[in-house]
C-alpha cells in the first residue's frame, strides 16, 4: 500500500522508486552508515560484509532469472565460478579493475547463453536440467584442461586490484568495492521489472504461450533472462576472486547453487526486496549458528564442527518449506504487510 | 575385439544401476507430478538406514539377522516416505510445478544436514549383502554384484510397468501425474498418491543403495549418483518407467566407452561430461526424453 498524501503532477514524479521525503531520507541515512562502517568494524566483520555483498550480488542475479522470468537456474554458483576464474585469468594477464570485471561478467553471461540455447526447444524443468549440466561440467572443465590455462586443480592465485594507483585488496577497499557493485545490483534490480524487457521478463514467467501470442519473441527473452543473470554472477565472482586471492574449483559447488536458491526463496521470488532480505538474513541465521557452534565445542562436548555445518543446512531446508508452505511470497511480503500496518496504524489493516 | 566386448558389459552394468536410481525417480514423478531433486539425498538416507540396521546394530552389540535387517530397513522406507509426504507435500498439493520443485530443492539441503547430524559426515564400510566376486563368461568377467543388480532392475522394471498400465491404483497414480486439480476432482485421492509414490522411490533408491554400495564404503559423497541418474531418467523420459533401465544402457555404455577411449586423450574430462553432453542433444531433439509424454499445450 503506498503512503497517503502522494499524488502525481508529472511523469517523472510518478516514476521515482522512493515517493517520500522520509524514505528518501531514511535511504541516505543507510548508505551514510555503510558507507562510515569501516571507520569503526573490525576487519573481519568488514570480511563478512564484504562477503554479504557478493552473494547479495549473486542472488539479485537469481531475482532476475528466476523471480522475474521464471526460468529455475541451479547452476548460479558455477557461473560465479566462471567469473571468478575470469578475472583471475585477466588479472593475471596484467589487466586492471574496471576492465576486469565487465570482462567477467560478459564471458560468464556468453557462458550462460550457451547452456540457456536449448530454450528454443524445451521448457520448464528440462530447461533447468540443462542449467544442472552446466554446474555439474564446470569443476570437470576446470580440472581437465591444462594447468597453464586455469589452474587445474591447483587453482590459480589473482593479483591485488588497484584503481588509479590505489591498492583495494585491503580489508576496506574490497568492502568499499562490494558496497560499490552491490548498490549497483539492487538498483538495477529495482529498476528491471519497470523497464520493457522486465515487463516481457514478467510476462513469459506468467505463462510463456500467452507471452507469444502477445508477440513477445519468448525464446530470446528467456536467453536474454539468462544472460542478465549471469552478468551479475560474473560481478559476485570477479569480487569473489579479489577477496579470495586464490581461486579453485572446490568453492563453486552444486550445493553453493542450491544455498543461493534457497535464499531467494527465504527473501521472496516476487519483489525486489526479496533478494536483500534473504540474503541478510540467512547471513544473520548461519552466523548465529557458527557463533553457538564455537560456543559448544569450546564448552568442550562431543559435537564436531561438521555439525555446525550440517545444523545450518537443516535450518535453512527448514526456513524454505516454511517460506514454500506458510508464505510462499517470502520475508519481502511480511515486510510490505509490516509497512502497510504501520503507515496505518491506529487503524487495522483491511 | 574381447576388450570392446567387456567395456561394453561393464558399462551395461553401470548403466542399469543408474538405471535403477532413475526408476526411483521416475516413480516419483509418475505418481505424483513432484520433480524430485533430492533423488541422491534419498539414497544416501535408504543406504544410512540399511547400515544402522545391519552393521550398524552388530556394531552397538544388537546382532540382526540380514533377513530381519533388510525387512526393518523398508518398514523404515515406509516411515520416511510418508512423512515427507505428510510434512512436505501435502500442504502444497496443487501448487505450481515451480513450488514443487523448489520443495525438492529444501529436501535436498534438508536431508543433506539431517543425515549428516544424525550419522556424521564420517564414511562407513558396508556389510556384503550380495555376493561378491566376478562370474567367468567365456572371455568375458561379470561382477556378480552388480549383475544380480542388473537382473534386479528389468525385473523390477517389468513389475513397475505393468502395476502403472495394469492395476487400478497404478491408473489412479497415472491421473495425478497427469494434473493435481483434474485428478482430485474425479476422485482420486493425491495424498494418498503422493504417499505411495514417496514410499515406492524411497524403497527402490534403498534398493538401488545395496546394489550399489554392498560390501563398499558409505559417505555422504554418494548423493551424486542422484544427479548422475537425473539425465538418465530424462533422456527415457520422464513419464516412462521402461525407458529408464534403457537410458541408464545407452548412457553407461557411452560413459564405460568414453573413459576407455577418450578419457586419456582429453585429461579424464569425457566420461564426465558426456551423460550431460547427451541429455542436451536428446533435449534438442527430442524435448520429452525417448519415452515421455507428448504435452499438449493450450491457452
Amino acid at each position: 500500500m503506498r503512503p497517503t498524501g502522494i499524488w502525481h503532477a508529472s511523469y517523472a514524479t510518478e516514476a521515482r522508486v522512493l515517493e517520500t521525503v522520509r524514505s528518501r531520507l531514511w535511504l541516505s541515512l543507510f548508505g551514510a552508515v555503510l558507507l562510515g562502517l569501516p571507520l569503526m568494524a573490525s576487519p573481519w566483520m568488514l570480511g563478512e560484509l564484504t562477503n554479504l555483498f557478493i552473494t547479495l550480488i549473486a542472488v539479485c542475479g537469481l531475482y532476475v532469472t528466476v523471480g522475474m522470468a521464471g526460468q529455475i537456474n541451479i547452476a548460479q554458483s558455477a557461473f560465479v565460478g566462471v567469473g571468478a576464474f575470469t578475472a583471475a585469468k585477466l588479472s593475471n594477464m596484467g589487466a586492471p579493475v574496471w576492465a576486469v570485471i565487465p570482462a567477467a561478467a560478459l564471458i560468464t553471461g556468453a557462458v550462460s547463453v550457451l547452456f540457456a540455447l536449448p530454450a528454443a526447444r524445451v521448457k520448464g524443468f528440462y530447461l533447468a536440467l540443462t542449467t544442472l549440466a552446466a554446474q555439474v561440467m564446470f569443476p570437470i572443465v576446470i580440472l581437465a584442461l591444462p594447468m597453464s590455462w586455469l589452474g587445474g586443480l591447483v587453482g590459480m592465485p589473482v593479483m591485488p586490484p588497484v584503481l588509479f594507483g590505489l591498492n583495494l585488496g585491503t580489508p576496506s577497499g574490497l568492502y568499499f568495492l562490494g558496497l560499490a557493485f552491490a548498490a549497483l545490483a539492487v538498483w538495477t534490480t529495482y529498476n528491471l521489472p519497470r523497464s520493457r524487457i522486465g515487463r516481457a521478463f514478467r510476462t513469459v514467467h506468467d505463462n510463456d504461450s500467452a507471452a507469444g501470442v502477445m508477440g513477445i519473441p519468448v525464446t530470446r527473452i528467456k536467453i536474454e533472462a539468462f544472460f542478465a543473470g549471469a552478468l551479475y554472477a560474473g560481478v559476485a565472482g570477479a569480487i569473489l576472486a579479489y577477496m579470495l586471492q586464490f581461486v579453485t574449483v572446490s568453492s563453486f559447488t552444486l550445493f553453493a547453487s542450491v544455498w543461493y536458491l534457497g535464499m531467494l526463496i527465504v527473501g521472496g521470488l516476487h519483489s525486489p526486496l526479496g533478494p536483500i532480505l534473504g540474503v541478510v538474513f540467512v547471513t544473520l541465521v548461519q552466523e548465529g549458528l557458527h557463533t553457538a557452534g564455537n560456543a559448544i565445542l569450546q564448552s568442550g562436548s562431543g559435537l564436531g564442527g561438521g555439525a555446525v555445518f550440517a545444523a545450518s543446512s537443516l535450518v535453512l531446508g527448514l526456513c524454505i518449506l516454511a517460506a514454500l508452505i506458510f508464505e510462499p511470497r517470502g520475508l519481502a511480503h511480511i515486510w510490505h504487510q509490516l509497512m502497510t500496518a504501520f503507515r496505518l496504524w491506529p487503524f487495522p489493516r483491511n | 575385439m574381447i576388450n570392446l566386448i567387456q567395456i561394453l558389459i561393464e558399462g551395461a552394468l553401470v548403466g542399469l544401476v543408474y538405471g535403477l536410481v532413475a526408476i526411483s525417480f521416475v516413480v516419483i514423478y509418475r505418481a505424483s507430478k513432484i520433480i524430485n531433486l533430492a533423488q541422491g539425498e534419498v539414497v544416501v538416507v535408504g543406504a544410512f538406514l540399511l547400515w544402522t540396521f545391519t552393521a550398524g546394530a552388530a556394531a552397538a552389540g544388537y546382532p540382526i539377522p540380514l533377513a530381519l535387517g533388510l525387512l526393518l530397513t523398508f518398514a523404515g522406507c515406509v516411515a520416511f516416505g510418508w512423512t515427507v509426504e505428510r510434512t512436505i507435500f501435502r500442504p502444497l498439493i496443487g501448487q505450481s510445478a515451480f513450488t514443487i520443485f523448489m520443495a525438492g530443492v529444501a529436501l535436498l539441503i534438508l536431508l543433506r544436514g539431517l543425515t549428516q547430524l544424525i550419522w556424521g559426515a564420517q564414511s562407513r564400510s558396508m556389510p556384503v549383502i550380495l555376493p561378491e566376486g566376478a562370474l567367468q563368461l567365456g572371455p568375458f568377467l561379470l561382477n556378480t554384484r552388480l549383475l544380480i543388480g542388473a537382473v534386479f532392475t528389468v525385473v523390477l522394471t517389468i513389475a513397475l510397468h505393468a502395476f502403472f498400465t495394469r492395476s487400478r491404483l497404478g491408473l489412479r497414480l497415472a491421473a495425478v501425474a497427469e494434473d493435481h486439480t483434474t485428478a482430485h476432482s474425479l476422485g482420486v485421492s493425491v495424498r494418498q498418491a503422493i504417499a505411495v509414490a514417496w514410499i515406492l522411490g524411497t524403497m527402490v533408491a534403498t534398493a538401488a543403495a545395496v546394489v550399489l554400495l554392498s560390501g563398499s564404503i558409505l559417505s555422504l559423497e554418494v548423493a551424486v549418483i542422484g544427479f548422475k541418474a537425473l539425465p538418465v531418467a530424462l533422456l527415457g523420459g520422464l513419464e516412462s518407467i521402461r525407458g529408464a533401465p534403457l537410458a541408464g544402457l545407452i548412457i553407461g555404455i557411452f560413459e564405460a566407452l568414453a573413459s576407455a577411449y577418450l578419457d586419456p586423450l582429453t585429461n579424464g574430462a569425457a566420461s564426465g561430461l558426456l551423460p550431460y553432453a547427451a541429455m542436451i542433444a536428446v533435449l534438442l531433439i527430442r524435448p520429452y526424453g525417448l519415452f515421455g509424454w507428448r504435452r499438449i499445450e493450450r491457452l
